[in-house]
């Protein structure tokens, strides 16, 4: 804070007045909500459900015929 | 007393009084209320691609919407457009600095940025018959660490600086300039619903902004060192932040404080980027010890290990469709997994 002047100090001062204001949600609420979101998702990850990954663009889905 | 003295002490007060408050709104922790949770599995990746053609280190590298097309910057003075799924590039652009050290694909994918020690982003337009550039962003007084595009018509930068920026493609000026860090701007990551976004820098401290009004809203603290690497959490509520004290973190964004760090006495390197899978269960972390670790985002602990690279791992990515991570290092390659 030492290499702020005097304006940057005061809009600091009041960046934190206001940062101050906000409503917080107790963590009891805000982290079951959080994991019930990332587990309604899992489902459609494909790192953790293998069956999204089937058709993998990145493998041959077919064999090489040599001809 | 002189003025400034008074308005530190208040800030100092202001400060321990946001503590209390985030201290007061901590009922419960992480591993308690994440106790229900199943363990990730371990998750062993194959490479799938290794993409050569840069000549120098790679800073940078950012995926198309399409989950196919991805851009890279090289401190060999090029971006290339990639194809992830053959391998081939698509597209060289040739940069008039070669110290880039961001890069960024338009949502559209009609345009991708760069910009670095120049202090400027650049902007080109990959449609036209011949590659061109659109617009010079020059204002920052510092290096050009970060930029993202909204859309095809503003684009958000983050400088050594130590400032955000807004900016009006079609103009080229400065629409909102998001002050508060005192330290160079590391990083940035916009919200999903595009209305907000977070910043990491060298002050340790991570900041989220409204895009419209230009204030930042929250300020996170407990990394000790520089922050080099930020994602929202695909959610919107919570962030990840990636740090030079070689730790993880996530913070809630509702509950406005940190829930967990990601460290292990085993790591003693910085990390460098960092990238979450779709679901936001994985983060998937460069460092720069060469690897990239991967960890459980609600357990806390590493569940995989991605190694191959032959120098610091300096950038990582996951496309939207979650379908692969992609990381970029010094040693010139990139590389696909899963």
């Amino acid at each position: 804070m030492d290499e702020l002047d005097e304006t940057q100090l005061k809009n600091h001062v009041d960046s934190l007045k206001q940062q101050l204001q906000f409503n917080r949600e107790k963590t009891s609420v805000a982290i079951p909500e959080l994991t019930k979101w990332i587990e309604e998702k899992i489902n459609e990850d494909p790192f953790l459900n293998p069956d999204v990954l089937k058709d993998n663009p990145w493998v041959e889905s077919s064999k090489c015929v040599i001809i | 007393m002189g003025e400034m003295e008074q308005m530190k002490k208040e800030a100092e007060a202001l400060k321990t009084q946001i503590e209390a408050a985030r201290k007061a709104a901590h009922d419960t922790d992480m591993a308690s209320a994440a106790s229900g949770v199943a363990p990730a599995p371990r998750v062993q990746l194959k490479t799938r691609r290794t993409l050569k053609g840069h000549l120098a280190k790679i800073y940078a590298m950012h995926w198309c919407t399409d989950n196919r097309l991805m851009v890279s910057a090289s401190q060999d003075g090029k971006l290339l457009i990639w194809d992830s799924h053959t391998g081939n590039k698509v597209n060289a652009v040739p940069l008039k600095s070669s110290w880039v050290m961001t890069c960024a694909y338009a949502p559209s994918g009609n345009l991708v940025a760069s910009g670095g020690l120049d202090n400027m982003c650049t902007v080109y337009n990959l449609k036209t018959p011949v590659i061109k550039t659109v617009k010079e962003l020059d204002a920052h007084t510092g290096y050009l660490s970060c930029a993202r595009f909204l859309s095809d018509t503003e684009v958000l930068t983050a400088s050594g600086d130590t400032t955000c920026a807004l900016w009006d493609l079609e103009t080229g000026k400065q629409k909102t300039v998001f002050l508060n860090h005192v330290g160079d701007c590391m990083c940035l990551s916009l919200s999903p619903d595009m209305n907000s976004f977070v910043s990491g820098a060298c002050d340790s401290l991570a900041k989220l902004w409204d895009i419209r009004d230009g204030q930042c809203k929250q300020t996170f603290l407990g990394h000790t060192s520089d922050i080099n690497a930020i994602s929202f959490y695909p959610g919107g509520n919570a962030i990840i932040t990636g740090s030079d004290d070689c730790t993880c973190k996530m913070y809630d964004l509702r509950a406005d404080q940190e829930l967990i760090t990601y460290q292990d006495a085993a790591l003693n390197s910085g990390v460098t980027s960092l990238a979450l899978s779709m679901s936001g269960r994985l983060i998937f972390a460069g460092y720069d010890d060469f690897n990239c670790n991967i960890w459980d985002s609600l357990k806390g602990e590493k569940v995989g290990v991605l190694s191959g690279h032959d120098n610091r791992v300096s950038c990582t990515g996951v496309p939207p469709d979650g379908m692969c991570v992609c990381t970029g290092s010094w040693d010139s390659f990139l590389k696909i997994w899963n």
